[in-house]
């Protein structure tokens, strides 16, 4: 009965996951020292659907033959890819990280793009937000007949 | 019986509206997965059969609720087949369609009470 409630949690999940991955792009974005010494690369989140639901009711209902063929699971994160396009060269010959020409290595982190995936995460975070919360009454006028 | 045939199928529609409810907040968590094909529970077919059967009250008890996918919609560049918009607008409907069913079945409820003394 309360799928509908873990369906979007899984949502709000992944786009919170988005969000923070985001965050680290903008944090990075002048970074040329990453990890590996590198400039930082840009990180984007895959979603992948949920085929079938893994919560207890779900695996129940699958054991005892009686869960729709069909049921809907929600999303999770696939993997957190690392963007491997090219960064700018900028000249700056100043920088300890410049080249003999002059030229620094920068991420590839465009900041427009970065903020683009920001609004996008954050509006559909809420949009499971609000889908979360009418399952909730849903479920709470349901009750209601007991009274 | 205590339960007619009406309250039968309202308990149906409730348990299909929670069903279809699911399967839209599916689709809204999937909104920005590539390549995702929406999905939908038509609970309305299913009870309009079950209600159109002979025996209408058996049918109503074994009635099931599938989610389906639907490609009748357009897809996006990216191969997805949500579109916010129109998911929060069927989790709307839906979810004053689940209550319209739950405030009749609530007064069915009430007028049998009152019928046995106990009040509603």
């Amino acid at each position: 009965m309360f799928d509908a409630l873990n369906v979007s949690a899984t949502g709000l999940t992944a786009e919170r996951l988005r969000m923070d991955v985001t965050a680290e792009n903008l944090a990075n974005a002048q970074t040329t020292r990453g990890a590996d010494g590198q400039p930082y690369r840009r990180k984007e989140v895959v979603l992948r659907e949920i085929s079938q639901g893994g919560g207890f009711g779900a695996q129940l209902a699958n054991a005892l033959g009686t869960g729709a063929k069909s049921r809907p699971g929600g999303v999770e994160v696939a993997e957190i890819a690392s963007d491997q396009t090219a960064g700018k060269m900028v000249y700056d010959p100043s920088h300890p990280d410049a080249n003999a020409q002059g030229y620094v290595q920068m991420p590839n982190v465009d900041t427009v793009t970065e903020m683009v995936d920001l609004i996008d995460a954050q509006r559909a975070y809420e949009a499971n937000v609000t889908a979360m919360s009418a399952s909730k009454q849903m479920f709470a006028k349901t009750l209601e007949i007991l009274r | 019986m205590l339960f007619d045939t009406t309250q039968n199928a309202l308990e149906a529609a409730i348990s299909g509206a929670a069903t279809r409810q699911q399967a839209l907040a599916a689709n809204l968590a999937n909104a920005n997965t590539p390549g995702y094909q929406r999905v939908d529970v038509d609970f309305h077919s299913s009870l309009a059969a079950a209600l159109g059967s002979e025996d209408s009250k058996d049918a109503l008890h074994s009635v099931k609720f599938a989610a389906q996918v639907d490609s009748s919609g357009a897809t996006r560049a990216d191969g997805s087949s949500v579109d916010v918009d129109s998911e929060s607008a069927k989790l709307a409907a839906n979810a004053l369609e689940h209550q319209a069913a739950v405030q009749v079945a609530h007064a069915r409820i009430g007028i049998l009470k009152s019928a046995m003394g106990v009040g509603g």
